[in-house]
């Protein structure tokens, strides 16, 4: 696959502020990219870098293999969807998307019968038809998305920028916009660059995962390995479904605060903090007197809460240190341990689950 | 005057019938006795003098259309009535071409709030001095040897001062615009200011250039701004008298200095002629204005 966004060692500061801090990524062609971000990351910025309304401090931006840094916006031909949608207030649906058509710099199109043949595509693409002649503000966040997703199509960029795309929404309508989204973005064959400050939303969308930490591209991975072996402890606070422990690499040992965890042959791979990670549903309840077996690391913690969502219940248990630890259980596997607040218990965890970084 | 009377009623057929407790009416009855007292019944007279005799040192109730025969049978009158809505069109047109682009500046250019407001208020700044001394300041600008002529004469583009330049409708034109200005800017940089920068950034993305964004997205968008701006000084550039007076050296008349005049000499019936004459003309701009967007849509 060909790449249509080749970004190098791209940089931005604000001030003493490295916003972006050397940016290397590789969009293919034709694919779902998601970037996760923390806000404060630089993800925002990163997506106006590349549509052209901030210009890069250093590093360098290739388009379909052109360098674009010096292009300004409307020359690029790179869609941006913008998180508040950014309609044209005084136009209707049919208007604003028919806007790039009719007055884009490049080849605009003066017919207006090819025009609305057009508009009348990609508003059957998008699911709005029968609203075209409706104001921006008469119709629904969910259908205002649409407009702002069609009106970029119909210039037929070869890379569409989100940001946020779906934090304007409802919950119920998030959800559903995602396999919308992705259903949309097939039927165009374009590349989706989709930035979101959401784990689920980013695992859920991304064809690769782009995790930004610090102005830097943190990890770019499928889905599932960002899930499962997150590449830095940053990565791994980001996914949000990790408790992380700092501390330092002994021998066979991570000596954390808590305690030591024994190792069994993680090789600590990556540099940065140190840290010893386990996920949340690798983690098992059970009474102090339980035994444990060899291969199981166990610490001791006082029951504070839990959460019921359904499919699982998260429990929330302090350690001797103040620290919280989040233990998640599918109630489809087994009936969970109950506890009584305040009660002690023991959290066990199998030694080859846990992740280490040093 | 004319204002009131045409946004007044919209708005209250834009409310609709929710169940008040009647007793909230009662708000309205200060303002509405105010308005009565001193606004409907002033008007309704106005008319109605306007119908009375007149002859040189009296005034009868005795019901006569003969003002309003001289009125539009004299040159002097109907050139007045001409030359105003001449001025005012210049006028209107000289706010508009000084004062859109520095409120497309600031409304717009300047996204940092607090510079914004320090513009804004430089602009007001002119207005912390009295109506007067603004007017009568104009004249050793413009005057024979005013600053203008001396400068020019000085760097040596003329040899002799350009004697137009005070004392003439151009003099009036130039204190009017200077005036009134800021009443087009202001309106004009508050619809700015409420477009969303990335509405703008969208339609770049979308491939339009400048001039395109311009007339397509900020040009409609800063209409209502436009609109009131245009109300405003529209109202005061018509019911002007005070500029013309003092800056044209009583060679332009327009129906204000025609008013003044007549009431100074007790002409009670011609003046009120000539301030009914006025006020309709004033009711026909606004109401074409208002006509040219939907105010109560856009704000």
């Amino acid at each position: 696959m060909a790449a249509v966004l080749q970004l190098s060692q791209v940089t931005k500061a604000y001030g003493a502020l490295r916003a972006l801090d050397g940016i290397d990524i590789s969009l293919p062609d034709n694919a779902y990219i998601s970037l996760l971000g923390p806000s404060g990351s630089g993800k925002t910025i990163l997506l106006r870098v590349i549509a052209g309304f901030e210009a890069p401090d250093g590093g360098s931006i290739l388009f379909k293999g052109e360098r674009v840094e010096a292009v300004p916006p409307h020359r690029r031909n790179i869609g941006f969807v913008f998180q508040n949608f950014a309609l044209f207030p005084h136009l209707s649906v049919a208007g604003n998307i028919a806007f790039g058509l009719e007055n884009r710099e490049l080849n605009p199109i003066t017919d207006s019968a090819v025009v609305r043949a057009k508009v009348k595509d990609i508003v059957a693409l998008v699911g709005l038809t029968g609203l075209e002649d409706r104001g921006v503000a008469q119709i629904s966040g969910g259908q205002r998305q649409r407009v702002a997703l069609a009106r970029t199509l119909i210039t037929e960029p070869s890379l569409v920028l989100l940001d946020e795309p779906l934090g304007a929404l409802d919950a119920n309508l998030r959800t559903r916009m995602r396999a919308e989204l992705r259903a949309i973005r097939e039927r165009c064959g374009v590349t989706f660059l989709h930035v979101t400050g959401s784990e689920t939303e980013a695992l859920a969308m991304g064809d690769t995962v782009l995790v930004l930490d610090r102005g830097r591209i943190a990890q770019a991975d499928d889905a599932d390995t960002v899930y499962n072996r997150p590449r830095s402890a940053a990565v791994a606070r980001f996914l949000n479904c990790y408790n992380l422990f700092e501390g330092q690499l002994s021998k066979d040992d991570f000596v954390s605060p808590v305690g030591r965890f024994p190792l069994q042959g993680q090789k600590a791979d990556v540099r940065g903090q140190p840290a010893y990670a386990i996920r949340y549903d690798r983690i098992s309840v059970r009474p102090l007197a339980a035994p444990v077996t060899a291969e199981e690391v166990r610490i001791e913690g006082t029951f504070i809460a839990d959460e019921y969502s359904g499919a699982a219940i998260n429990s929330f248990f302090s350690l001797d240190d103040g620290r919280v630890i989040e233990v998640e259980s599918h109630l489809s596997q087994a009936a969970p341990q109950t506890c009584v607040p305040h009660g002690r218990y023991a959290l066990v965890w199998k030694r080859q689950n846990a992740l280490v970084y040093a | 005057m004319a204002m009131t009377a045409a946004t007044a009623e919209p708005a209250s057929a834009d409310r609709p019938a929710r169940k008040m407790p009647d007793r909230t009416f009662w708000l309205l009855a200060p303002g509405v006795i105010w308005m009565v007292l001193f606004l409907v019944v002033p008007i309704l007279m106005m008319v109605y003098v306007s119908f009375w005799t007149q002859t040189t040192f009296a005034i009868t109730p005795t019901l006569t259309i003969k003002s309003w025969v001289m009125f539009f049978s004299s040159d002097t009158y109907l050139s007045a009535l001409w030359t105003t809505i001449r001025i005012w069109l210049i006028v209107l047109a000289a706010t508009l071409i000084v004062g859109y682009p520095a409120a497309l500046f600031v409304g717009l250019f300047v996204r940092n709030k607090t510079v914004q407001t320090v513009l804004l208020v430089l602009c007001v700044i002119p207005f912390w001095t009295s109506f007067l001394i603004r007017v009568l300041a104009w004249r050793p600008m413009l005057g024979k040897e005013g600053a203008i002529n001396l400068i020019l004469q000085g760097v040596g583009l003329i040899n002799k001062p350009i004697e137009v330049l005070l004392f003439s409708e151009l003099s009036v034109i130039i204190g009017m615009t200077q005036i009134y200005c800021v009443f087009m800017v202001g309106p004009i940089a508050f619809m700015m200011g409420r477009i969303d920068q990335s509405v703008i950034e969208a339609a770049q993305d979308l491939g339009a250039g400048f001039w395109r964004i311009f007339r397509t997205i900020i040009l409609p968008l800063s209409m209502p701004g436009v609109v009131v701006g245009a109300i405003f000084v529209s109202v005061m550039v018509l019911g002007e008298f005070a500029t013309s007076a003092a800056l044209s050296g009583r060679k332009v008349n327009l129906l204000g200095n025609i008013i003044v005049t007549q009431v100074g000499s007790l002409k009670w019936a011609f003046a009120a002629v000539a301030g009914v004459i006025l006020t309709i003309l004033m009711g026909i701009v606004v109401a074409a204005l208002l006509r040219v967007v939907d105010l109560r849509k856009e704000l």
